[in-house]
């Protein structure tokens, strides 16, 4: 038979391209604002009360003022911001900020840790007795607080030196008055702190830990090489929160127990701020000094998030 | 050594029974394929023996020593979840190597057994990647990488092929059972394919609602599925099943039903019955109404035809029922024509209709032994 072989045709690549019509214009823009309009409120609050103190601030660092309205605003550049960095007390204040953060970590990173990783196995009724317990703390208002401290804190009287067998005069003498400030701070946020690690503990699937467990790892392997790294996006959280609320956080107290003293020992950077505004009326001084900290603490900031994106690791 | 045995084991979530009255001994070196649909207590079955989750009653024997409340570490069992359960934050040569870390090896000997198990499970390259990076099929092995590094007395691996392609699967399977021969470990495997199962497994239990409703080798099961849910569940298509009625009729014992007629055996004492008749698609085949007479008869009309590939797959009715007939490419059928379909004699299987138990013949005694059905 004579004949010959015939390639089986392929599939001809389309050479037309049909465009599907766009929705109208109107429709799309409609769409596209819409979040915004929802976004409207939040952001117009955040820039009536925040943005636009802010731009105050920005203004007022520039000028010397007493805060008198009779008084005339005197123009003096960036003259508040060389006062400022020469000026000894912000060093001793920052110095005592930072030292007083890092011993607040204690409170909201470590004994949360600790006491959820502990309580973890407690269910049902049990759970939420504690939880309400450990919580109270938290919704005592820090002036009352401090006003109930400082009478068991009191050298003759007080409850704690009883318990304690000792004769400290805790607002007066340094070391003491700077860990009664912190103690106490601790005490009103360790409550929230241990709440916040036990749903950061809630929310890592339990499967890990069965698969670790059949793995024949013991518990100290499991905590340390499972539950903790999953759990460090929520501890960089909380320290995140330390760092950038402990000077606001410990201000009532200082205000209430020990205005700053012992000889400026426990004056942290917002109570030096406050000082110089609103008992030295050195307005210029006092907004050169806030904007600072805002520059710093949101450097501080976009760093721990930074970490915490780094740290946070999705399944599948 | 790992021979498991499972006692009257039940495991309930309130009203709810996932797991009902099991008895089961596993011995040792046995790869053993828990099989049924979605559902039927699996993964709880396989908990239960892990010791992840405490039964509502019964125990658990490890080596016939009374396991059913200690602690899973103390089992020494190892186990591919069905969701992997690969730890999120550490690279696939840590999540591998990991039981090893936990029993404080020499980090130089975890590196060298991860990279024979990583070349094992073709993982070579991942090895540095982290969970999210991998695709489901990759991130399985990992998990069954997790689980055959360590010596341990049982593997439970719950459904460990299922995400993986076709082609993969395949080549798994045929590592699994060279892993299981050279190893001669127990396995406990969970799949709801039965390919796999048939393939894989040296015994098949089969599970429906908690319950065992078959255990046997994949032959027992598949040739004589002891009832009507098993027959369903197995061959695909799987077994024809067809309401019908045993009668004695002219010396003969017979299976009747609207369209069929099955011949067996002489006989006239047996008592009538309604029975369900299976018969698997395969063993179908064509026939012109005018065969020898005796041989089993199912008269009906072609629905559809389907491509199989290699094979075709003709839907008919015989009467109210459906029947489907599986033969060689064509089968030179269409829809609405009227087909006869015939079978040997021995690939017929009766089940009881109400309890769906399957029926054998017992012979009388004085009386010529029929040729049963069934061996
Ligand atoms: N923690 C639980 N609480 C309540 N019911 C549960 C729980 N776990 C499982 N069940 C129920 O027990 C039954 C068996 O579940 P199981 O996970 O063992 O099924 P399975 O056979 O593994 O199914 P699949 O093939 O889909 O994985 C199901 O009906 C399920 O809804
Ligand atoms: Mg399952």
């Amino acid at each position: 038979m004579s004949g010959t072989f015939v390639e089986v045709a392929a599939i001809p690549r389309a050479t037309t391209v049909a465009t599907a019509r766009r929705p109208p214009f109107a429709r799309r823009a409609a769409r596209g604002v819409t979040p915004y309009l929802f976004l409207l409120p939040a952001v117009g609050c955040l820039a009536v009360w925040t943005y636009r103190p802010l731009a105050a601030a920005l203004n007022l660092s520039f000028f010397s003022w007493n805060l008198l309205p009779t008084t005339p605003k005197e123009y003096v550049g960036l003259d508040n911001y060389h006062r400022l960095l020469d000026l000894p007390e912000l060093r001793t204040a920052l110095w005592i900020t930072a030292m007083m953060t890092l011993a607040l970590m204690l409170f909201t990173v470590v004994l949360p840790t600790i006491v959820a990783l502990w309580t973890s196995a407690i269910g049902g009724r049990g759970r939420t007795v504690y939880s309400a317990l450990i919580f109270a703390p938290v919704l005592v208002p820090p002036v009352a607080g401090a006003a109930l401290w400082q009478w068991m804190l009191d050298p003759h009287s007080g409850a704690v030196d009883k318990v304690l067998g000792a004769e400290i005069n805790w607002i007066h003498e340094t070391r003491p008055a700077q860990i009664a400030i912190v103690v106490i701070t601790g005490w009103h946020l360790l409550g929230f702190a241990v709440l916040v690690v036990s749903a950061g503990l809630a929310g890592i699937d339990e499967e890990y830990r069965n698969a670790a467990v059949l793995d024949r790892a013991s518990r100290w392997q499991i905590t340390r090489w499972i539950t903790l790294p999953l759990l460090s996006p929520t501890l960089v959280f909380l320290a995140l929160m330390t760092i950038l609320m402990s000077g606001t956080l410990t201000f009532p107290l200082i205000d209430t127990l020990t205005q700053g003293g012992p000889d400026s020992q426990t004056t942290n950077v917002y109570y030096l701020l406050w000082e110089y505004g609103f008992q030295n009326f050195d307005t210029g001084f006092a907004s050169a000094a806030g904007l600072l900290f805002f520059v710093a603490f949101g450097v501080i900031a976009v760093g721990l998030i930074r970490l915490s994106d780094r740290l946070t690791f999705h399944d599948s | 050594m790992g021979r498991i045995v499972l006692d009257g084991l039940t495991k309930q979530y309130g009203d709810v029974v996932a797991v009902d009255g099991i008895d089961l001994d596993i011995a040792d070196g046995e790869f053993l394929v828990l099989l049924g649909p979605s559902g039927c207590g699996k993964s709880t079955l396989l908990r239960l023996i892990a010791g992840l989750i405490q039964p509502s009653g019964g125990r658990v024997l490890l080596d016939d020593e009374d396991i059913t409340y200690a602690p899973p570490a103390r089992r020494d069992l190892a186990m591919v979840f069905q969701s992997y359960a690969l730890y999120p934050h550490l690279t696939v040569a840590r999540n591998i190597g990991f039981p090893l870390r936990a029993a404080r090896m020499p980090r130089a000997r975890i590196r060298q057994r991860v990279e024979e198990v990583a070349a094992l499970l073709e993982l070579d390259g991942l090895l540095e990647r982290r969970p999210r990076e991998l695709s489901g099929g990759q991130r399985q092995r990992v998990a069954v990488g997790r689980a055959i590094i360590r010596d341990p007395r049982a593997f439970l691996m719950d459904e460990p092929l299922s995400n993986l392609d076709a082609k993969l699967r395949q080549a798994t399977r045929a590592q699994f059972r060279t892993l299981h021969e050279t190893l001669g470990a127990t396995v406990v495997y969970v799949t709801h394919d039965q390919v796999e199962a048939l393939s894989l497994a040296t015994r098949i239990a089969m599970l429906d609602g908690g319950r065992l409703e078959q255990v046997g080798t994949p032959t027992e099961v598949f040739d004589e599925p002891a009832s009507v849910f098993v027959a369903g569940f197995l061959g695909s298509p799987p077994m024809n099943l067809l309401p019908a009625r045993v009668e004695g009729h002219d010396g003969r014992v017979r299976v009747v039903a609207q369209g069929v007629e099955v011949d067996l055996w002489p006989g006239e004492e047996v008592e009538s019955r309604d029975v369900i008749l299976g018969i698997r698609p395969e063993h179908l085949r064509q026939t012109d109404s005018a065969g020898p007479v005796g041989t089993p008869v199912l008269r009906g009309e072609v629905q559809a035809v389907e491509n199989l590939g290699a094979e075709e797959s003709a839907q008919c009715t015989v009467g109210g029922a459906v029947v489907q007939f599986r033969g060689a490419r064509p089968l030179g059928l269409a829809a609405g024509q009227p087909v006869v379909l015939t079978t040997a004699r021995d690939h017929i299987h009766l089940f009881d209709r109400s309890s769906g138990r399957r029926l054998a013949w017992q012979a009388r005694q004085n009386q010529p032994t029929p040729v049963a059905p069934h061996r």
